[in-house]
């Protein structure tokens, strides 16, 4: 039920709509962010790259902060927030329906495109906003396929989805035309959002920020970001280049040679100790460590690692992952909070 | 309390109506869908729609220069039918527009447009 492994999202996904399950299906890794079905169908979805309901109805001004917050606060326990907001005659069934479906395909193409990532499945889970809409799953995966491509036919550099956006600072020719959303977006970008960043504070779909964006690079006005070996992560490990040498052990294989075996090595790091006691071969493999002459050289407790060898897998794996989308609904749900106190 | 799918049935209500949908024109999708679709295919027809009503909105030649002068309706008229399109302006960000195909024999252009209006404001106004 609860199992967390590296997959394919939109295959898992198709898998929990088949059997007609109900809960959550969390997708770790960057962006990131979860789908809820309610048997079989999809109710919700969200991503930190995609403005949920809540930041689409306040950032433009439909809903102010508090009123917001005030729904959040009655209706999150028992999963009605939505239909609260609509009791109240705050929002109209249409506009909800409408923001719901808009936020859900919105949030679903980053949840769901990549191709592979740390996914989970949460049964029984629920989304406190309740079930508003009711979406065929097979649409909404066919439609995070066809937004792919159309990205893709845009201009084909997906690092413009993640990188931060650098406006060129001057245009590539003469005459440029923009449209509203293109000019939005230019105004702020300061060289420190990324597409998220900027789709959040314009209240704007993070798909169709990306469009403009892509758009906008495809139109030589933007700087593209450098060049990386690979897909930007937030915390790098030193690269594993070597292995670690157990200090203790003998270089094993074709320099069995005496001459080198007398000693137990630190291979690579001290080429020649200066200090071999020179002669006394002891009977070359039992036994090392117990060599009783005082001078002779303790190897550490631990192996060394050759500078930049990967960590011991103990020690690098990483930090188990709980609900790796849990804790951005919490900081979404803070910050909307904040703001509902602006 | 007027929802999507009850302002689609009230598009299908219009006289002379064959289909309806709801269009995202920025990606091309049919968030909602009833009724019939030019050659059945109601996510072609969205892409279709998506494709003009960019138009409409991107080239210069469309575009008023007067502030606030936005596009309200796109009509297509065909042989056998009329294709009307209004744009759905919600205070949030979406990019919407209400579509319904009129078949040409019972349709009546004028009724239909003041009544998509009337739906379109319907269907975001409290």
């Amino acid at each position: 039920m609860t199992t967390s492994k590296t997959a394919a999202p939109a295959r898992l996904f198709t898998q929990v709509a088949a059997d007609r399950q109900t809960g959550a299906l969390v997708v770790g890794g960057h962006p990131g962010g979860a789908v809820y079905v309610l048997e079989g169908r999809v109710i919700y979805a969200e991503s930190p790259a995609a403005p949920g309901v809540g930041e689409l109805l306040t950032a433009s001004g439909r809903l102010a902060g508090r009123t917001w917050q005030t729904a959040l606060d009655q209706g999150t326990s028992t999963a009605r927030v939505g239909r609260l907001l609509v009791e109240q005659g705050h929002l109209t069934q249409g506009e909800l329906e409408l923001c719901v479906l808009g936020a859900t395909y919105d949030a679903a193409y980053f949840a769901l495109s990549p191709a592979s990532a740390p996914v989970e499945f949460l049964g029984g889970a629920m989304h406190w906003l309740g079930p508003i809409a009711h979406i065929d799953p097979a649409a909404v995966d066919r439609e995070v396929r066809r937004r792919a491509k159309m990205l893709d036919d845009i201009f084909p550099d997906p690092r413009i989805d993640t990188a931060v956006v650098t406006p060129v600072s001057r245009p590539p020719r003469e005459r440029i035309t923009l449209t509203a959303p293109q000019w939005e977006l230019l105004v702020h970008a300061d060289g420190q959002r990324t597409p998220a960043d900027l789709a959040l504070l314009l209240g704007r779909a993070g798909f169709a920020t990306i469009q403009e964006l892509r758009r906008l690079a495809a139109l030589g006005l933007l700087e593209l970001p450098e060049v990386r070996a690979e897909a930007p992560e937030f915390v790098r490990l030193p690269r594993a280049r070597g292995t670690a040498v157990d200090a203790r052990r003998h270089r094993a294989g074709p320099v069995d040679s005496p001459a080198v075996a007398v000693v137990p090595v630190v291979s690579g790091v001290r080429p020649a100790a200066p200090d071999p006691p020179p002669a006394p071969p002891p009977p070359p493999v039992v036994a090392e460590d117990t060599n009783a002459n005082g001078t002779v050289y303790r190897p550490p407790r631990l192996a060394r690692r050759k500078p930049g060898a990967k960590l011991p897998k103990e020690v690098a794996a990483e930090p188990a992952q709980i609900h790796p989308g849990t804790d951005e609904v919490l900081l979404k749900r803070i910050r909307t909070a904040l703001r509902g106190l602006r | 309390m007027p929802g999507v799918d009850h302002c689609l049935q009230e598009a299908m209500a219009i006289p002379g109506a064959v289909g309806a949908s709801i269009v995202d024109y920025t990606t091309g999708f049919p968030v909602a869908t009833t009724g019939t679709a030019p050659n059945s295919d109601h996510e072609a027809a969205a892409a279709g729609t998506a494709d003009v009503v960019q138009a409409a909105t991107s080239r210069s030649l469309f575009v008023s220069a007067v502030p606030h002068d936005l596009l309200e309706d796109l009509i297509i008229t065909t042989a056998g039918g009329y294709h009307l399109l209004r744009l759905v302006h919600t205070d949030f960000d979406s990019r919407l527009v209400l579509y319904v195909w009129l078949d040409r024999q019972q349709g009546n252009l004028a009724v239909a447009r003041r009544r998509m209006q009337k739906l379109a404001d319907d269907l975001i106004a409290t």
